[in-house]
């Protein structure tokens, strides 16, 4: 259970923060190494100078199961590229030491982490880079006690997800082992850019929080400002914006200007309150 | 108003002036005067399910039903149609039915009649009797308990066998408290008339087994009656379905087939053998022969109830062995010496010795008969086990006899053996299960302890003769209810398997392995309540009969099981003189491999499920084919995820699946084969768990599809091992198969994994070869991690990323492997091998040449890997070697290859 080490609290913090600014968390998502890593740093610092409150970092890997085809393709093109979990690394401690107020998180895939390298090796080489924990789409907490375990030794959040197939009960026991944020999916599906976001995800939303100690985000299928004006009034502490992200790149990858504009617009969007533009509300009746 | 106490109020004024004028001894001379009753009950012990076929000419329900046909007509087309007893209605306002109905049947026919009256006065029964009645119905819905008790009293008395009716659960109850041994529950209310079809099915558990049991009403298919049979019913009362047939013979004929237990290669290996102990006299042993039970005991401790004079018991075996069936005799000792033993063998001659006392191990010495030993549970198991295996090692002793302990009595106590603690042992050593165990108890104990069989005494006897004499009726119940419980049970322990429990059977979490540290359930949040309702509902279905016996309906009619096991001389000769090789041919089941048996099972499943779609991966395509078809068979749309790579490599596959009606969808990324198909379906259940069945094509992935489909699969050993006996005598030394996911290998070895005398051989892909790199060896050079939701043996770099396989072959072309093969491997169960490209290819070609069978690719990497094999006489072993070889498909598909590759 993670919930309190070093790693969650910064998470959890960086909610706080947001919240405390009239806004909900903005999770941006790029992947580590896409589409080289160079170009992949600088994409980085760029979500979070557009505005990230927290920054998730994709390990790029060889069958992700959760990810649609947008992120599939830009793990496939990192690794082609020469991506390795050491090169990943590397990058998540440069991004931490240019931007050491940004709290860092990696997503990978579970035999990323309790494959080959180890779950207690994994978890120091992320802490030594500076990382605050990890999102594992492929992990549920019946799985998750050995990770768990490393992660609090090493003072990290390992979060957990919650998807709308999840019963309430079974939604409270996850959230209850996790650190960091709740990640809430938002729909049943893979990552990938929606046109519209499901009808029932106020409903969604209020039934998780109401179980939930940690924040909760939402995430998948997110990729315009209106989704994000429609997470926020759900109620959710956060969102997490991924493929939308990886798109903005463009087919190269390289647009790191396009990628600006929509983090900020999307970032932008987070506020609860109306927003105060020179002075006057806007979103009043006119006759205020 | 209850039409049943309409039709009995009439019934009683009607017969109120006929019954109150004849005296007494009148009507008991009348009944005594009728001949000879005719017993059902004998043959309602056969094993199965029997027709009553019943003659009507109208009822309340179903109208009129009258047919250009005597009633003596009709009743002689069901007994040569193989009606095992007739029902005869005696009610005239309703059903048209009289007692000169029954008196003409029963002079007509040659089966007991029933009597399908409504009886509401006691005085009724004899004048039955006296129209010659064997059977009468007595309703439970119409009298209290107590007078249903002395209804089923005065009947019995006068001859007559009540067959007790009952609706729901209190007039079961009822019913239950009278003496009676013909229980009837019938589908449709009395008052009412209305029907629930599966009453009867619903309440089978309720009734216990040393009564006979009768499922009545709305039976309309021999389907019906297949299900009826395997929930232990053990016989129906038909009569609409027949009365409206044109041929009511043949109707009848294919109800009575229906209820005859299918022929199952598979499940005789696991039915409990019987042995019927304490014989005291010739009606005994031929009760237990004609019941089919396999062993006598003759009791030759002096002082003892049930003992014999050496020269009696003599007699009696001479008897036993001189039967058409021949039963095996017994010959039941205590505590006597190596002499006195070695006498009382050549004086009885009996085929075994049982050591019932405290006898030391050295009185087996100069026994030339195999022993039994008796062990008394006092100790706890693990004493029971160490005391049994010092008994069986000596080499004379083959089988342990598990008793109860008793303070002061010898030989059997009629007390039962704790459940738990008998299956502890039982799956250690080869035990007879003893200890008070009776017809109503011995169904429950043979599901519960793997034992290889059962002993009974007293549980068989009329009570209070003196010596102790065996009741014909229950002998007949106790083996039927004995050997059936296993029938349409494939997954219950029926033998010792001593080896580590997470080789052979994964735990509540889904982990396998010695150190249960394998399997599991790595997957996405949103999957796991499908697979939490797809494990639940499958717990239901795993100890389901109904679901079994339909199933083996499908893989016997439609797949064409059992498939041969046909001994390949010509390809034998080639590798070794000593070789005697055998090959179970799953090519020569529907679809042409293995894939039907899990896609079949699968399919019902979903169909259990309520699903409306499913959805399916495929390597070579035969599992895509296998699902396309099943789904055809069952109307369920379906859709198979194909890697772009494989569809190029298995066109004929991908046409057939398209013929079959599936939608087949390329997968293009990753290396397009199966693992990223796997991939794609996943991703595709995670959007579509709402209505969609995901039929995982191998015993790989979260669980419990390593469980479900390794029981689906198993019946391809479970088939050889009997089939190899049958021929052979023996199980194999060596079984062989090939390992892509594992499914075929597993189904393979599973009934072999607890025999530590035989041999396990995987052979896995070797490419271009292992040390290339290219190659899909997962078990020989795979390390651990988690693929596709199992924790396992796969291949992979150092930081998990997952290496693409390379094989010639698509279904053996995947990285990783299913989680209980790899338990096996780590455990040292399994012996490795591997076969390249080109020596698969050319083991095609000789298969071919030398027996006229094409096998697939896959499998040709098992045939590649026999000249090689460790202990090969001539090879550096000299002694026979029987080897199975799992031939899991056929090979047209891989023509191409073959041609491409000359």
């Amino acid at each position: 259970m993670t919930r309190d080490t070093p790693g969650s609290l910064r998470v959890r913090d960086a909610f706080a923060t947001a919240a405390a600014e009239g806004r909900i968390g903005f999770v941006p998502y790029v992947v580590a190494g896409y589409p080289e890593a160079g170009t992949s740093e600088s994409v980085a610092l760029a979500a979070i100078d557009a505005g990230a409150d927290v920054l998730e970092l994709g390990l790029p890997y060889s069958d992700p199961l959760a990810d649609g085809a947008t992120v599939q393709r830009a793990s496939a093109a990192a690794l082609a590229a020469g991506a390795t979990l050491s090169r990943s690394l590397a990058l998540v401690e440069r991004v931490c030491r240019a931007r050491p107020a940004t709290p860092v998180l990696v997503m990978g895939y579970v035999n990323q982490f309790l494959g080959p390298t180890g779950a207690d090796k994994v978890a120091r080489r992320l802490a030594d880079a500076g990382a605050v924990g990890a999102i594992v789409p492929d992990l549920t907490p019946d799985e998750g006690a050995a990770l768990e375990d490393a992660f609090l030794g090493h003072g990290l959040a390992l979060i957990y997800l919650v998807a709308p197939t999840t019963p309430t009960d079974r939604a409270a026991a996850i959230a209850a082992r996790g650190g960091g944020f709740l990640y809430l999916v938002s729909l049943a599906g893979v990552t990938g850019a929606r046109s519209s976001l499901p009808a029932s995800l106020k409903a969604l939303v209020t039934r998780v929080k109401s179980v939930s100690p940690l924040p909760v985000a939402v995430g998948f299928g997110v990729s315009r400002p209106a989704h994000v004006r429609a997470v926020a009034r759900t109620g959710a502490d956060g969102v997490v914006v991924g493929s939308a992200l990886v798109d903005a790149l463009g087919p190269a990858g390289e647009d790191i200007a396009g990628l600006t504009q929509l983090c900020r617009q999307l970032r932008a969007a987070t506020t609860l309150r109306p927003a105060v533009v020179e002075g006057r509300h806007v979103g009043l009746p006119a006759a205020c | 108003m209850s039409v049943v106490r309409e039709i009995a109020e009439r019934r009683a004024s009607d017969l109120q002036e006929q019954l109150d004028s004849a005296s007494r001894p009148a009507m008991a001379r009348v009944a005594r005067m009728a001949p000879p009753p005719r017993d059902l009950l004998a043959r309602l012990t056969a094993p199965g399910l029997h027709i009553i076929a019943e003659v009507k000419r109208r009822s309340p329900s179903a109208g009129s039903m009258a047919v250009p046909r005597s009633v003596v007509e009709q009743a002689r087309s069901y007994e040569q149609g193989g009606a095992s007893a007739i029902s005869v209605l005696c009610e005239p306002h309703w059903f048209d039915g009289s007692l000169d109905d029954l008196r003409a049947v029963r002079e007509a026919v040659r089966l007991p009649v029933l009597a399908k009256e409504f009886v509401v006065d006691v005085r009724q029964l004899a004048v039955l009797r006296g129209a010659g009645a064997d059977l009468v119905l007595l309703l439970a819905v119409l009298h209290k308990a107590r007078a249903l008790r002395s209804l089923v009293r005065e009947a019995r008395s006068l001859g007559l066998e009540p067959l007790v009716e009952a609706h729901n659960e209190r007039e079961l109850e009822r019913a239950l408290s009278s003496d009676a041994r013909l229980i009837g529950i019938n589908n449709r209310d009395l008052h009412s008339l209305e029907v629930d079809p599966d009453r009867a099915a619903r309440l089978r558990h309720l009734l216990p087994d040393d009564r006979l049991a009768v499922a009545e009403s709305a039976i309309k298919d021999p389907s019906a009656v297949i299900r009826l049979r395997a929930l232990g019913f053990d016989a129906a009362l038909i009569g609409e379905a027949l009365m409206r047939s044109p041929e009511p013979a043949a109707a009848v004929a294919a109800f009575a087939a229906a209820g005859r237990p299918p022929a199952d290669v598979a499940a005789e290996e696991r039915l409990a053998e019987v042995k019927i102990c304490g014989i005291t006299d010739e009606d005994g042993l031929l009760a237990a022969a004609r019941a089919g039970a396999q062993y006598i005991g003759l009791n030759v401790v002096a002082g003892t109830p049930r003992a014999l004079d050496v020269g009696r018991a003599a007699q009696l075996a001479i008897t036993a062995r001189s039967l058409p069936n021949p039963v095996l005799v017994v010959l039941v000792t205590a505590d006597a010496s190596g002499r006195d033993l070695q006498r009382l063998v050549e004086a009885a001659d009996p085929d075994i010795v049982q050591l019932s006392g405290n006898e030391p191990l050295e009185v087996l010495s100069g026994l030339n008969r195999p022993a039994w030993k008796v062990l008394r549970v006092t100790t706890g198991a693990a004493d029971t086990v160490d005391q049994a295996r010092a008994w069986l090692d000596s080499g004379a002793c083959d089988r342990i006899v598990l008793d109860a302990a008793h303070p002061t009595l010898l030989g059997g106590t009629g007390l039962p053996v704790e459940r738990d603690v008998a299956a502890e042992i039982a799956r250690q050593v080869p035990v007879m299960l003893a200890g008070g165990l009776k017809p109503e108890t011995v169904a429950a104990a043979v599901l519960g302890v793997p034992a290889l069989g059962v002993d009974v005494a007293s549980g068989v006897e009329v009570r209070g003769t003196v010596p102790p004499r065996k009741d014909a009726l229950a002998v007949g119940l106790f083996v039927k209810r004995a050997r059936s419980a296993r029938f349409d049970q494939p997954q219950v322990e029926s033998r010792p398997q001593p080896v580590a429990p997470g080789l052979v059977e994964a735990d509540v979490r889904g982990r396998w392995g010695v150190e249960r540290d394998l399997g599991g359930r790595y997957v996405p949040e949103t999957l796991v309540p499908a697979l939490v309702e797809l494990e639940q509902t499958y717990a239901q279905v795993r100890h389901d009969p109904t679901f079994w016996a339909e199933l083996r309906e499908l893989l016997s009619h439609y797949a064409g099981r059992p498939t041969p096991l046909y001994r390949a001389d010509r390809l034998a000769a080639t590798i070794s003189p000593k070789l005697r090789l055998y090959l179970k041919r799953e090519d020569l089941a529907h679809t042409g491999a293995h894939k039907i048996n899990n896609v079949l099972g699968q399919a019902l499943l979903a169909r259990r499920l309520g699903k409306t779609r499913v959805i399916a991966e495929t390597g070579a395509g035969q599992h895509g084919v296998a699902t396309a078809t099943a789904c055809a068979l069952l109307g369920i749309p379906c859709v198979v995820y194909m890697g772009a790579r494989d569809i190029e490599r298995q066109q004929p596959n991908v046409l057939r699946m398209q013929a079959l009606g599936a939608e087949v969808r390329p997968v293009q990324s990753g290396s397009a084969t199966l693992k990223d198909a796997i991939n794609d379906a996943m991703r595709d259940w995670v959007a579509s768990v709402g209505d969609t069945h995901y039929v995982l094509g191998s015993a790989m992935g979260p669980h419990p599809y390593p469980t479900i489909v390794r029981d689906l699969q198993r019946v391809i050993g479970d088939e050889a091992a009997a089939q190899i006996r049958h021929i052979e005598g023996r199980l194999p030394h060596i079984v062989v198969a090939c390992v892509g996911g594992g499914s075929n290998a597993i189904g393979l070895f599973a009934r072999f994994i607890g025999e530590p005398s035989v041999r396990l051989v995987a052979v896995e892909a070797a490419g271009e070869g292992v040390s290339t790199g290219h190659h899909a060896a997962a078990l020989s050079a795979g390390g651990l991690g988690i693929i596709h939701g199992a924790r396992t043996l796969l291949l992979q770099d150092g930081d998990g990323q997952v290496t693409e396989a390379h094989s010639i072959s698509a279904g053996l072309d995947y990285p990783g492997v299913g989680p209980q093969l790899a338990a096996l491997a780590r455990a040292g169960r399994l012996e490795l091998a591997t076969a390249t490209d080109t020596e698969a290819l050319r083991a095609m070609r000789e298969l071919a040449a030398s027996e006229g069978i094409l096998p697939a690719l896959e499998p040709a990497h098992a045939l590649a890997a026999l000249p090689d094999l460790p202990g090969m006489p001539g090879r550096g072993g000299e002694d026979e070697l029987l080897v199975l070889l799992g031939l899991s498909g056929r090979g047209d598909k891989d023509m191409g290859h073959l041609a491409a590759h000359a």
